[in-house]
């Protein structure tokens, strides 16, 4: 298991490279002038080209890649054009925003998402099934924009149960997880009822039952397991993107976190705040997928058989 | 029995579930904290980066000037309880308060008035402000490094304090009222980004950045003091949850955003609640009138008469501000008798035609990607088709649009101007002016203009000033750089619970001294 996941470890260095090189690349691409976001309406012109010079904007682009590479292998991933401050400090302030938001939806996903699933692929074709299909894929069309204001509208401002926006205690946290995890609820719910289906028709499901073991054991614990690959597969994926940040989420509920960090980053220009956004999350998401991997040789010992065979 | 217990359970469990979650929303309003809520984050506590509003609102709450802006257009004691200008006009002499301490209990001198200042224009600290003070007499060999200090400032004692300009300019004692003018308390220079080192009414208590920024009373304040014990701030990128947190009582005041405001002028429920506030302020389009086609006086005349403005302000904005004649707002021209351009579509066709684009024209015009007025942009469109015009616009996101600007690349864009301080001026020589102009701006240049506006600048108060701004004003309106559209006027609601709200004109005059809640 170690050697997998140091394999996969080394195998990530050329993505996050490749990520590195793409948004160095695109930044000076795009149109636009960070020293524009810095300078007021007031500043005089010759002055722009002297602050361009302090932050090396002028030099070859080979060269400030060079310098920038130097300092992220060091861990320094610069400071902000707009506010001076370092770029890492502020990611490690808003990581555990963005991780608070990501695992509460993520719970509230799996509990609804795989919960529902189960109970639809119990009774196939029932009017309960059909109706459990139907929110699915209400979920999955709902835009998240809409849901959340929707949200903050009704429980927020009419039955005043929770409040509307805002960041602090875990009343906060309920709405934005639920408009963060609706979708992937809804996604579950599907991905679930259809794996379910299919081992609860194989002959170990009906060997199980036949011993007469009570449904949900045989349910839980003989069907769930094997139907388990695919879902694990979508919570990795969803949490990893979770993890880097849910731009509207975050804007619709005013938290602090690393998607909103980062929008307004890429409206303002600030280069050192784009790069270090978009490396870090590519870690994040890098390191989510790894965590899905060894998941599957956990929950599932054929595939980690299959590893060990192939690393033997 | 297993059974029982479980279902008791889940009862109970229901019952706490529930009761949490109704409870939540309810949160009582605590009579000593005023709260409201901004679209963005502020840039920090060091007001020589203070370039934006937000920010320089801030600054107001913490800092103290020499000087500060009272309710309307007028400059009343800050720091400086009286000044006099000399008979040259360049010699300014300062009294400063005696009792005037900075939070943390040392008093503000002379001394600190000139290391803020100096601060500013120091070339190591490269403040985008330093234009602020760079009249001030040897200010450009200090910015430049020759001199090691400002000649033009000299402290008498610690309560005097005078400034030397390398030539009379009138806007100088307003510069002194903005917020990168506040004084900073030298001591806590280093942390200055994120601690505040001044001597205002207000003390931060707590910056959580991008979720909400605190502050307490400063009860050692050496003016009038606040008539509440705090602020809280809230950063809320989206309007409609701004509105939402309002309507849930979440908040105190909240700027109504203008595609909402017919609904709550609507409601009967908020009758009284919705105040309108005069600012100073212009939207418009600029014509690059350095090419063809908008290099031609008539078209662009064109451009202006071919707009029902009227009928736009009134219908898709909801009387949300008045027409404008031109640059200046009215509140800054005595008795200037308001006479906007007319909506003449035929005059227009005819100015077309003498032009020689009879057969119309096709263009461009940017507008920065956020603006929420896409269906105003919308309605110019169509006027504009009605006389042959035809305009695409093109959206993009505020720093290309301003990058764009600046470059001069587009032939029209749609933006707008805020006043840095309360003068005529202030919306003559950043705009028209063809240093300003033709560097930054829609590339427009007329030397009688420059001239007046040069003269403005070094003119005392006064009718003979007054008279040369409303002068100034009408040549540019004659010369039609710009579609002159609206002067904004911003709408604000305020819960019946507040008391002493008083809107001001201009952003950084409001202090919250007086504004307080009601005794419950």
């Amino acid at each position: 298991m170690i050697q997998f996941a140091l394999k996969r470890i080394w195998q990530s260095i050329p993505v996050i490279l490749g990520v590195i090189i793409i948004t160095f690349v695109l930044m000076y691409i795009i149109p636009g002038d960070p020293v524009i976001s810095m300078v007021g309406e007031r500043f005089d012109e010759s002055r722009i080209e002297e602050l361009r010079n302090e932050l090396h904007l002028n030099e070859p682009l080979w060269k400030q890649f060079l310098v920038y590479m130097g300092n992220v292998i060091q861990g320094d991933f610069g400071r902000s054009f707009i506010t001076d401050r370092p770029v890492m400090e502020d990611l490690l302030d808003k990581l555990p925003n963005t991780a608070m938001l990501a695992a509460a939806a993520m719970f509230f996903a799996v509990l609804i998402g795989v919960g529902i699933g189960i109970i639809s692929s119990l009774r196939p074709n029932t009017i309960l099934d059909r109706g459990i299909m139907i929110f699915a894929l209400a979920g999955i069309s709902t835009p998240v924009f809409w849901l959340g204001l929707m949200l903050a509208l009704f429980f927020g401002v009419y039955l005043q149960w929770l409040p509307p926006t805002g960041f602090g205690g875990l009343e906060y946290l309920i709405l934005p997880a639920i408009t963060l995890g609706l979708r992937s609820a809804a996604y579950l719910a599907r991905i679930t009822r259809a794996s379910m289906l299919d081992v609860l028709n194989k002959d170990y499901i009906r060997t199980a039952r036949s011993k007469r073991l009570p449904e949900w054991k045989v349910v839980l614990k003989h069907a769930l397991p094997n139907a388990f690959i695919p879902v694990i597969t979508v919570i990795g994926t969803d949490f990893g993107s979770y993890l880097s940040g849910a731009v509207l989420t975050e804007s619709i509920f005013g938290w602090p976190g690393i998607g909103r960090f980062a929008l307004d980053a890429i409206l303002k220009r600030d280069f050192p705040v784009i790069q270090g956004t978009v490396l870090f999350m590519a870690i994040v998401f890098i390191c989510a997928n790894l965590v899905v991997d060894i998941l599957y040789g956990v929950i599932d010992p054929r595939i980690r058989a299959e590893r060990s065979n192939h690393a033997n | 029995m297993k059974n029982i217990i479980l279902k008791q359970f889940k009862i109970i469990l229901l019952t706490a579930v529930f009761i949490f979650v109704t409870d939540c929303g309810k949160r009582d309003r605590n009579p000593d904290v005023l709260r409201f809520a901004m679209s963005a984050d502020i840039r920090g506590f060091d007001p020589a980066f203070a370039t934006d509003i937000r920010t320089g609102k801030m600054m107001t709450l913490v800092y103290d000037n020499l000087v500060q802006f009272g309710d309307n257009t007028e400059v009343i004691p800050g720091i400086a309880y009286k000044w006099n200008l000399d008979e040259t006009g360049k010699i300014y002499t300062f009294y400063l308060e005696p009792s005037a301490a900075f939070h943390e209990g040392s008093k503000v001198t002379a001394g600190d008035v000139i290391f803020s200042f100096q601060r500013v224009l120091s070339p190591e600290i490269g403040s985008p402000q330093s234009w602020l003070f760079n009249k001030i007499d040897g200010a450009e060999a200090y910015m430049k490094g020759a001199e090691t200090f400002v000649r033009g400032l000299t402290k008498i004692n610690d309560s005097t304090l005078v400034i030397t300009l390398n030539e009379p300019f009138a806007p100088f004692i307003q510069y002194l009222a903005m917020p990168s003018a506040s004084i900073v308390n030298a001591k806590h220079e280093d942390s200055i980004k994120e601690i505040p080192a001044g001597s205002g009414p207000w003390i931060l208590d707590n910056w959580q950045r991008d979720a909400a920024i605190s502050f307490r009373k400063n009860d050692n304040y050496w003016g009038r003091k606040p008539k509440t014990e705090q602020l809280s701030f809230r950063i809320l990128s989206e309007s409609l949850s701004r509105m939402g947190e309002f309507e849930a009582g979440n908040l105190d005041i909240v700027d109504i955003p203008d595609i909402e405001l017919t609904r709550w002028k609507n409601q009967k429920h908020w009758d009284g609640s919705v105040v309108g506030k005069d600012e100073l302020n212009i939207w418009y389009i600029g014509m690059n009138c350095s090419r063809p086609p908008f290099n031609d006086r008539r078209l662009r005349l064109a451009m202006s008469l071919a707009i029902d403005r009227e009928k736009i302000l009134s219908i898709l904005l909801s009387e949300s501000g008045t027409l404008a004649e031109g640059p200046v707002p009215p509140q800054l021209m005595q008795s200037l008798q308001n006479d906007p351009i007319p909506f003449d579509p035929e005059e227009a066709m005819r100015l077309l035609k003498s032009s020689g684009y009879e057969h119309g024209i096709q263009t461009e015009l940017w507008v920065a990607g956020g603006s929420e007025m896409f269906h105003v942009l919308e309605a110019f469109q169509y006027y504009w088709s009605a006389v042959g015009i035809s305009v695409t616009i093109m959206r993009s996101d505020w720093n290309v649009f301003k990058t764009a600007v600046r470059e001069g690349k587009p032939d029209l864009y749609y933006l707008d101007w805020f006043a840095d301080y309360p003068d005529g001026e202030n919306f003559l020589y950043p705009l028209f002016h063809s240093k300003e102009s033709m560097t930054k701006r829609n590339r427009y240049s007329n030397p009688a203009v420059d001239r007046n506006i040069e003269t403005i600048q070094r003119l005392r108060n006064g009718k003979e000033r007054n008279d040369l701004i409303k002068e100034t004003h009408r040549l540019i309106k004659d010369d039609a750089p710009w579609v002159f559209l609206w002067h904004g006027r911003t709408h604000t609601a305020v819960h019946p619970w507040i008391e002493g709200y008083k809107p001001k004109l201009i952003f950084n005059a409001e202090r919250y001294l007086e504004m307080h809640h009601m005794p419950l």
